[in-house]
């Protein structure tokens, strides 16, 4: 039987600290991964890097925040990418007559006519074909 | 005579299994140590809210669900004060930090990959556990709690299930008493 506390932490984590957390664990497990894997030890990092070892022995064991610069610098250092970053988000897919059909969900953006007064929906047809940003989403 | 129950305090990951112990009294409503810790911190209002909460996923979804209880989430703390060596598994340990200065401390005892002691812990406000005050008792107690345990698991008056997911007595009943 789960605790009352588990259970109401379990419930109220908010999904923002959920992912930071997820995430710093899985760079700090790779990371890691890619050291044993590549025989690298700290202190041959930390020369590559032009880092002082107690620096490198930072970001391993989780006492110094990862920027985007730290963490581009490291992948660069280890030759493999630490995070990905999906494309396009695949929301349906099914076969059909051999054929692998996937369906995404765009969101289009079209510049309209400023001197419309508030937000109006209109069906894309009826827009300009051109200067039209998508996004999946 | 202070005696203590080991009891799951949560087995839904699918990796490891976490026990925690409660201290045996009267109270059948006792908390266990590790639910003092969280209802300490991790609770409205109180400042450091947020990194016990970030603490709690990481131990039950990061090693309970994804990665077991390998060495990148744990820092050992030999036990000085009985000038051990290290000896196999006669330590406390605790999960360690995110971030910059994590402030908390949770001690813990790892039997497996697959099975982890969970106990109390604290605030860290100095850079030996020892010298913070808050956390100096608690780690006295989690020594306490690991020596009887350890004992318990090399007189083989506990062992682990077949699966390596559980401890269970001699006996294969699983209320622990120790």
């Amino acid at each position: 039987m789960r605790s009352k506390t588990v259970d109401r932490l379990l419930k109220s984590t908010p999904k923002d600290v959920e992912i930071f957390v997820d995430w710093y664990a899985d760079l700090v497990v790779r990371i890691n991964q890619l050291l044993r894997e590549n025989d690298i030890s700290k202190k041959e990092l930390a020369e590559k890097m032009d880092k002082k070892p107690s620096e490198i022995s930072k970001w391993l064991s989780g006492e110094h925040n990862f920027t985007l610069r730290s963490l581009a610098k490291l992948s660069a250092e280890l030759g493999e990418p630490l995070m990905e970053v999906p494309k396009k988000k695949v929301q349906t897919e099914f076969i059909e007559d051999g054929f692998m059909c996937r369906v995404h969900t765009f969101v289009s953006y079209t510049k309209l006519d400023t001197k419309t007064s508030g937000k109006v929906w209109q069906f894309a047809e009826e827009t300009e074909p051109y200067n039209e940003l998508s996004n999946a989403g | 005579m202070n005696i203590f129950a080991l009891e799951i305090w949560y087995d839904e990951g699918s990796i490891c299994t976490f026990y925690t112990v409660r201290w045996d009294t009267d109270d059948d409503d006792a908390e266990s140590e590790t639910d003092r810790f969280f209802d300490t911190y991790a609770v409205p209002e109180h400042p450091l809210e947020e990194k016990a909460i970030q603490l709690f996923r990481l131990i039950t979804e990061s090693i309970g669900n994804r990665y077991g209880a390998s060495n990148d989430f744990f820092d050992r703390i030999v036990n000085k004060a009985q000038e051990l060596p290290p000896k196999p598994k006669q330590w406390v340990e605790e999960i360690k930090d995110l971030g910059i200065n994590f402030p908390l401390r949770l001690f813990c005892y790892r039997v497996t990959e697959n099975i982890v002691i969970l106990f109390n812990g604290g605030i860290k406000e100095s850079q030996a556990t020892q010298d913070s005050k808050n956390l100096s008792m608690k780690f006295y107690e989690a020594q306490t709690f690991v020596k009887k345990i350890e004992e318990a698991l090399q007189s083989e008056m506990i062992e682990i299930s077949d699966d390596g997911r559980y401890l269970k007595n001699f006996d294969g009943t699983t209320d622990i008493i120790l």
